[in-house]
């Protein structure tokens, strides 16, 4: 089995920082990317991606607009870039150089830095990967010495685990999403492969308007994502304990999804909360599905 | 005989030969008139039951009486649901037969409470339960208490009389509950003080003590479950905290929670989370959780205060010798 590095909240990254980013959906690289950049701009820095392929910079950025972020005048102001550099294989021989000129050129421009986000979309045994390898290992220095911090983007349904695992030796670990909360009792994460919630830990009456207001941005976003057959996914193989006051909560999530012909979907119930809705026919209400986690090894 | 209201009765036996005569037929029309039949009973007599409806035993469902008769809120429970799944286009029909020895003075008198709520939990339902009294070994006290816990009792085949002296469970309820004990649990060294937003370190402590007591782990879950809702409602109706305290004798762990608020909720409740709240319902779940996740449970809930005890049976034998 694959072991999986540690993974770093986006917000919590710092100068310095070159991590890798496994996205399994566009909504996940997405929801990463958009914190990245934003957190950029909120802390005096430039944002530049470089892409893969030349798209215009404002289609490139336009998912920053569902965040409130008006980016053809951040474009205008040079506070987002965007640079076709990777649209070719040959982009990657002079990946460092570019990002050390980047980064000298945004402090010159008065930022206080530089976020960079790269993706590479080139794939092919041998050769490419060799290349890709060697362009990860020149980029360490640059980002040890400047003022810079960057995520590379990878793609999983291009790249199997197998291809990424080397790479991770050349980052300072994986980043992911940050936390939806986290208090000492519950953390709350998106998961988007399948696209949802994974609640860990215990849910209780300290902590319940906090799984209210994820669950119902979440289901905002099921909406968004197919208009029939809305799906809320709540993965619960971590939750040790949640209590009656918030298992109804979810019933009556559940209720309101079922109305509009949607589904709440609770994956991995243990037994004992199993038993809980058992007594209380909460495992029989419209709209609530529960799906066994897979068998522990 | 066929009949359409909700009916409950007891049967008083002496022999395999009164069993039969006063069941059988039961369960000859409730199969002939398309209901669905539980026979929820002593080995024995499923055995009797058996033999004597011969292929068609199989129309009916038995359950042997020990394994179903193990919590008195937890059993009303499963017959709610087992109503919820087999009575919505057919009556049901159970011949339900508690198991009477062995029991303690208090867990007892749990069972004549069950007994006589049932009358309130199916009022509506128009199914038709048929409690069967086993004279040879069921104590005699136990075998008149069905008169006030059943509005009828079965005489032998179709037949039936008012049993005479059938109380109102609003007061036998009350009679139960003036005769237990009220002392309350001594201060020791596992008290828990609680308050609000600080249940999860209760919680947490609950854990540790039942793992010391050599609760299962399942068991544990439940435990926690179930003194959550206590202390959420301590919290919030009791005046924002109180005390938990924990006791073992040698077959139960015992989880007292104390507070001393006012607990005016808005009307008082007849039967506090006896009887099953509709899944839609905003409050209520939480009392009707802690009884059906907790063998047994005594409860005061007054203007000064609140002592919610329940009992969590500890694994591996009864210490005490079966009652003949």
């Amino acid at each position: 089995m694959t072991v999986v590095p540690p993974l770093r909240a986006v917000g919590q990254m710092r100068p310095g920082d070159h991590l890798l980013l496994g996205y399994d959906t566009d909504e996940q690289r997405e929801t990463v990317l958009a914190v990245f950049l934003l957190d950029g701009l909120a802390s005096g820095q430039r944002g530049l991606v470089l892409t893969p392929g030349d798209i215009p910079a404002v289609l490139a950025l336009s998912f920053l607009e569902a965040y409130g972020c008006p980016v053809d005048e951040e474009i205008a102001a040079g506070r987002l870039a965007v640079d076709p550099h990777l649209a070719t294989p040959e982009g990657l021989w002079d990946l460092d150089e570019v990002i050390r000129r980047e980064a000298r050129r945004a402090v010159a421009d008065g930022f206080l830095g530089l976020r960079v986000s790269m993706e590479v979309l080139c794939r092919g045994a041998g050769e490419s990967l060799k290349m890709l390898h060697d362009s990860e290992l020149l980029l360490d220095p640059v980002f040890a010495s400047l003022p810079v911090l960057g995520i590379c983007q990878y793609d999983r349904r291009v790249f199997d685990e197998e291809e990424l695992a080397p790479l991770d030796g050349l980052h300072h670990g994986r980043v992911a999403a940050d936390l939806v909360w986290q208090d000492e009792l519950l953390s709350i994460t998106r998961t988007f492969a399948p696209p949802g919630l994974a609640l860990a830990g215990e849910i209780d009456d300290t902590n319940v308007t906090a799984v209210a207001r994820a669950l119902y941005a979440e289901t905002a976003r099921a909406r968004a994502r197919t208009a029939n057959g809305i799906r809320t996914r709540l993965d619960l193989r971590d939750l040790r304990f949640v209590d009656v006051g918030a298992l109804r909560l979810l019933v009556f999530s559940a209720l309101g999804l079922y109305a509009a012909g949607g589904t709440l979907v609770l994956y991995g119930v243990a037994p004992h909360v199993q038993r809980v809705m058992r007594v209380t026919g909460w495992d029989r209400v419209p709209g609530l599905r529960i799906e066994q986690g897979e068998d522990p090894p | 005989m066929t009949r359409t209201e909700f009916v409950h009765q007891g049967l008083r036996y002496g022999s395999d030969d009164e069993f039969l005569e006063g069941t059988l037929e039961f369960v000859h029309d409730g199969l002939a008139a398309g209901d669905a039949v539980l026979a929820v009973v002593r080995r024995h007599n499923i055995a009797l039951l058996e033999e004597a409806l011969g292929r068609r035993s199989g129309d009916i469902e038995f359950v042997d009486a020990d394994d179903w008769y193990l919590r008195p809120s937890r059993t009303l429970g499963q017959y709610h649901a087992y109503c919820a799944d087999h009575g919505q286009e057919s009556r049901v029909r159970v011949i339900g037969e508690p198991v009477w020895t062995g029991r303690t003075e208090f867990e007892a008198r749990e069972w004549m409470r069950y007994e006589s709520l049932l009358n309130v939990a199916f009022v509506h339902s128009g199914h038709w339960i048929l409690c069967p009294y086993d004279t040879r070994t069921v104590p005699a006290d136990v075998v008149r208490s069905a008169t006030r816990t059943h509005p009828e009792l079965a005489l032998g085949a179709r037949m039936s009389a008012p049993s005479g002296h059938y109380a109102d469970p609003a007061d036998l309820y009350a009679e139960r509950d003036a005769a237990r004990s009220r002392a309350p649990l001594s201060d020791g060294p596992d008290d828990i003080r609680f308050a609000r937003g600080r249940s999860a370190a209760a919680r947490r402590a609950l854990a540790a003590y039942a793992r010391r007591s050599g609760m299962p782990e399942q068991r544990t879950y439940d435990m926690v479950a179930a003194v959550h809702e206590a202390l959420v409602n301590a919290v919030r109706f009791g005046g924002g905290g109180g005390v938990l305290r924990l006791r073992s004798d040698p077959d139960y762990v015992i989880c007292e929670i104390v507070d001393h608020g006012a607990h005016n909720s808005a009307v008082p409740v007849r039967f506090p989370g006896q009887l099953p709240p509709d899944a839609r319902s905003v409050s209520g779940h939480g009392l009707w959780v802690l009884r059906q996740l907790s063998d047994l449970v005594a409860e005061e809930i007054g203007p000064t205060g609140s002592t919610v005890r329940m009992y969590f049976r500890r694994p591996g034998e009864f210490t005490r010798p079966p009652a003949g």
